[in-house]
């Protein structure tokens, strides 16, 4: 699976017909089709491109939303050791 | 625009511009569920549908009250609604509720209904959580809406056999927390 650092899932931030991917836990999920999120913004102060790890514990929904999206790759900063393991 | 009074949720610390884009965003959630559930009260129909009928009904106007009480703050807080109703759809903060393929599958109209209510329930809440204590006025009318829209999705939930919730269907008028903005 295809290694991210955090500038490389940056490039992914869903403008400019640019996929969006976001981070979340070590993996990179792909949510350019979901229409919630359009042009790599969602509810207002969320981008894509960056790790949302943090931000989603403060959403008033939980990883269950994540689901349904593919995971295209794993966000390495993670994988040396910041917080949690990819599972 | 309410000058003093959006000065007063900026003193509050509440960035004002994202907080009226968010209530553009629920506006438009609104407005095209009141779209969208038109549809789908039309096609509960049969044994199984014409018991849900009602509430659906209910739950499409109370949605309409909706946009119709978010309007009035978006414009006292400096905001607009934009001016091509297809931005305003494309913006909505809630995926569209669209038929289900089958239009006589009741189970699946009720999942679509129910979800559309969860979606506004996360939304308002989260919009409450935002306001609260800063915004007096944009918290007490998404704290209404919310009341309302947690009324609809225990309806609804009940039908998908999800368990009781103690509530029962509208007597009296619509909007019984939010007609207070629609006067
Ligand atoms: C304060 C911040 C947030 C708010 C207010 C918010 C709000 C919402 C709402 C209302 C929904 C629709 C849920 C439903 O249909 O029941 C949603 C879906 C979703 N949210 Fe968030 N969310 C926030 C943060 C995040 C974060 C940080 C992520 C990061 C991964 C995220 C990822 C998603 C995804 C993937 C969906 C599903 C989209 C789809 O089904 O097309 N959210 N969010």
């Amino acid at each position: 699976m295809r290694e991210f650092t955090e500038k490389e899932l940056a490039e992914y931030n869903g403008r400019n017909g640019r996929p969006a991917y976001v981070g979340y836990k070590g993996k990179v999920y792909d949510v350019s089709h979901s229409f919630l999120w359009r042009h790599g913004t969602h509810q207002v102060i969320h981008n894509a491109g960056l790790d949302l790890t943090d931000a989603l514990q403060k959403a008033p929904h939980n990883d269950e939303v994540l689901k349904k999206f593919p995971v295209v790759g794993i966000l390495v900063s993670f994988r040396k050791g910041k917080q949690h393991l990819p599972h | 625009m309410g000058r003093v009074a959006r000065e007063m949720v900026e003193k509050a610390g509440i960035n004002v511009d994202q907080l009226v884009e968010l209530l553009v965003k629920n506006a438009a959630a609104e407005l095209t569920t009141y779209y969208y559930y038109t549809i789908l009260r039309c096609n509960l129909i049969g044994l199984e549908g014409e018991g849900i009928k009602e509430i659906a009904e209910t739950a499409r106007i109370e949605d309409r009250n909706h946009f119709e009480a978010l309007v009035p703050r978006i414009y006292e807080l400096g905001g607009q609604l934009p001016g091509d109703m297809k931005v305003f759809n494309d913006m909505s903060a809630c995926p569209p509720a669209s038929l289900p393929k089958d239009p006589r599958d009741v189970t699946a109209i009720l999942k679509v209904l129910v979800e559309a209510e969860r979606c506004a329930v996360r939304g308002y809440t989260y919009i409450c959580n935002l306001t609260a204590g800063k915004d007096h006025r944009t918290y007490d009318l998404s704290q209404a809406i919310l009341n309302e829209e947690i009324e609809h999705e225990s309806w609804f939930s009940e039908f998908l056999g999800e368990g009781p919730s103690g509530h029962f269907l509208r007597r009296g008028e619509t909007s019984p927390f939010v007609s207070k903005f629609l006067r």
